[in-house]
């Protein structure tokens, strides 16, 4: 009975992981590109609200996963223009863009539909398949926690593996890595730092898309306005904890999972939900406070100890010991695999 | 080099001008490619609001919140520092205000001592709501923008177990605050219309802030961290306590928005979600560029273009949120440092030429 009970928790802190770990992964494309992805809630609704409509246009759920896609592309793709081309400042194009969508997606439902808050009753739109795995079925814990999941759960944890071996591994992921530590210097060896900057607002959107078709085609079945609800915000979060790391932003999302499940299971008995609720905000606050403190100091480790080892060396060390504490913490590029436990240990 | 300057500053005036206009005109061609009869929406989107006491009293009841977030983003903008959680310190400041309300409403405490401390306690709420990513950033170097984005869902949930655990009047039918009394009420100012007192602290607040940019030594100071950090450390300025306490100070009126806002305009306090005015509040000070005499001003515009919408909602079925398309855009436009700025290029590069030419003449 336990077991179950474990397994069917299980299951849900997956199912509600999902859409953070999407977000998560959509902030981290940009943190290593050096970017900071407010927007994720935008590609979110976006990609949650194309994806029914031609869902249900068509009557093709594939094609509508891929509208969703596209629309998140565009919402990226959006902000690159007006922060690349435009020179708009990064944040407040990002806030912009979110205020136009939350309203913006409502105002195209209604345009569409005639709905003000809902594509439950106007759209037929289906539900993006669950996978049933039967040799799992047997398998206690395991099982019950695996066994038909949506499709895009499983995706969800597959795209985070493939973004890791993207960006560690293939040549454009490398191009984006240098765009992040250092713009002028990818620059004069040759790496154009715009369209790098496209490709990881394009990568960042596609993946927000998902997660937002995930959100209205796979969690639930309709489009309801702002039903993404600050999850492209805990993605952002998910992925500042471990400095853009695919699998680690992976795991910080499923932190959030688990704390959400836990929210659910609590609002059916007497417990005070809102606190519950407010854990995992306040245990990400105390968790980037405590990783910014240790990478300043293993970074300040570093230098001290460079300076012991140049000490016979005059010249060095004054240039060693003249940087400011400001450009420590931009030069803290930082062990990404011990932020990634130490978020996930929480 | 004066002249440049000039082009410069008026240029930056028309920019955004322009990129109201645009916006606005995009909202029309929206508007009447949508609905059965244009002219009619159209005709009371923009004249709407002025057609009536009321709704140019909705307009001034509206501008107030705005007024108050539109302050605490200019100190947060002028700083560059993005701490956002003057969106949350909205609610703690209202959902404060409404517990020292409820706790003083049949004790023998005059009205007026009432309402002071309500706004003091909101104002007191604020601060602390900014100062907590403030410190965070300036001691221990954790991301402002995301720490305080965190801040504004935890003091969300806060504020809602507080609504539901503490000060929740059983009695009511939806989830509601005791009611708040008569004595805290802000006094009516114009009869027939919803503006309250709130609207005169606003003003005053903005006098004060004014004082403090422009005529204080701190405002300085706090000017010449946010062009340029290095340089402000360089002449002597203490850097960090001048950002973490401008950014307190900020919060200390997006607090004060909060309660002004609960008691001037509800008999609960009933606010389960985040308002919006911390993000509008960015907005405004983005539209004022960082000039807190301006704040008024953008908040009118804002809260015009808001009730032109809401009108619009209730006379027909179109959504009002249709007007934060508008904001988008505007935002955008004014952000996007290449709108227009080849225009401003050749202005400045003919009036160049023609300074040379009349030197030239002279010689």
């Amino acid at each position: 009975m336990s077991a179950l009970r474990i397994g069917s928790f299980l299951y849900s802190v997956l199912r509600l992981s999902t859409p953070l770990i999407f977000a998560a992964l959509s902030a981290a494309i940009c943190e290593k590109a050096g970017l900071f992805n407010m927007a994720a809630e935008s590609m979110m609704l976006w990609g949650a609200l194309i994806g029914v409509m031609v869902n249900g246009w068509t009557g093709s759920v594939w094609l509508g996963f891929l509208g969703g896609c596209c629309a998140g592309v565009v919402t990226g793709l959006l902000i690159a223009l007006a922060t690349v081309k435009g020179k708009a400042d990064l944040m407040l194009a990002q806030i912009a863009i979110n205020l136009a969508s939350s309203g913006g997606t409502i105002f195209m439902l209604y345009v569409v539909t005639g709905d003000k808050s809902t594509s439950a009753m106007t759209i037929k739109s289906q539900s993006l398949p669950k996978i049933a795995l039967p040799f799992l079925k047997n398998v206690p814990v395991i099982g019950r926690m695996l066994n038909n999941q949506n499709l895009l759960t499983y995706g969800a944890i597959l795209a985070a593996i493939l973004l890791m071996i993207f960006i560690k591994r293939s040549r454009t992921g490398v191009h984006i890595r240098a765009v992040g530590e250092n713009p002028n210097a990818a620059e004069s060896v040759g790496i154009s730092v715009s369209k790098t900057y496209f490709l990881t607002w394009a990568i960042s959107g596609l993946l927000g898309g998902i997660g937002g078709v995930f959100m209205s085609m796979g969690y639930t079945s309709a489009f309801t306005k702002n039903m993404v609800a600050g999850r492209g915000y805990i993605g952002l979060c998910a992925s500042s904890m471990v400095r853009g790391n695919p699998i680690g932003a992976m795991l910080c999302a499923m932190v959030f999972g688990v704390s959400d499940a836990i929210a659910n299971q609590l609002q059916l008995t007497n417990a005070p939900v809102d606190l519950v609720m407010m854990l995992p905000y306040a245990v990400t606050i105390i968790v980037l406070i405590i990783i910014s403190v240790i990478k300043i100091r293993t970074h300040v480790r570093k230098i001290k100890n460079k300076a012991s080892q140049v000490k016979d060396q005059p010249g060095i060390l004054p240039a060693g010991l003249s940087l400011s504490l400001d450009s420590l913490y931009g030069i803290a590029s930082g062990p990404c695999s011990a932020a990634a436990a130490g978020g996930s240990s929480v | 080099m004066n002249k440049t300057k000039r082009i410069e500053n008026t240029f930056d005036v028309v920019r955004i001008l322009i990129a109201i206009l645009l916006a606005y005109l995009i909202a029309l061609i929206i508007l009447a490619l949508i609905s059965d009869d244009p002219w009619n929406v159209i005709s009371l989107f923009i004249i709407g609001p002025f057609n009536s006491k009321k709704h140019v009293g909705d307009i001034f009841t509206l501008m107030i919140p705005l007024v108050f977030t539109g302050l605490c983003m200019c100190f947060v903008y002028a700083i560059n520092k993005f701490n956002l959680a003057g969106e949350g310190a909205v609610n703690l400041g209202g959902c404060l205000a409404a517990c020292v309300a409820i706790a003083l409403r049949d004790t023998a405490v005059p009205g007026w001592i009432a309402i002071i401390l309500c706004i003091i306690v909101g104002a007191l709420a604020g601060m602390l709501s900014t100062a907590i990513p403030a410190i965070a950033d300036q001691v221990f170097h954790a991301d402002v923008c995301v720490i305080s984005l965190m801040l504004n869902y935890i003091l969300l949930y806060f504020t809602t177990y507080i609504l539901k655990n503490v000060i929740k009047d059983q009695g009511a039918s939806v989830t509601a605050s005791y009611k708040l009394g008569r004595k805290v009420k802000l006094a009516n100012l114009i009869p027939g219309t919803q503006i309250h007192i709130g609207l005169l602290i606003a003003l005053a607040c903005v006098v004060f802030v004014a004082i403090l940019f422009y005529k204080m030594p701190f405002g300085y100071k706090m000017r010449a961290v946010g062009v340029n950090p290095s340089f402000a450390r360089y002449i002597g300025i203490p850097v960090g306590s001048t950002i973490i306490l401008s950014q307190v100070i900020g919060g200390a009126f997006a607090g004060m928005g909060g309660s002004v806002q609960i008691l001037g305009m509800f008999p609960r306090y009933k606010w389960e979600s985040l308002t919006g005015y911390g993000f509008d509040g960015l907005m405004i000070a983005v539209l004022a560029r960082k000039n807190p005499v301006l704040v008024p001003l953008s908040a009118f515009l804002i809260a015009y273009i808001r009730t032109g919408a809401s009108l619009v909602a209730t006379k027909t079925q179109i959504p009002p949120e249709f007007v934060s398309i508008i904001q988008g855009i505007i935002i955008v436009l004014v952000a996007a440092e290449m709108f227009l700025s080849g225009w401003k290029k050749r202005l400045i590069f003919s009036a160049a030429k023609k300074s040379l030419k009349e030197k030239e003449a002279k010689a």
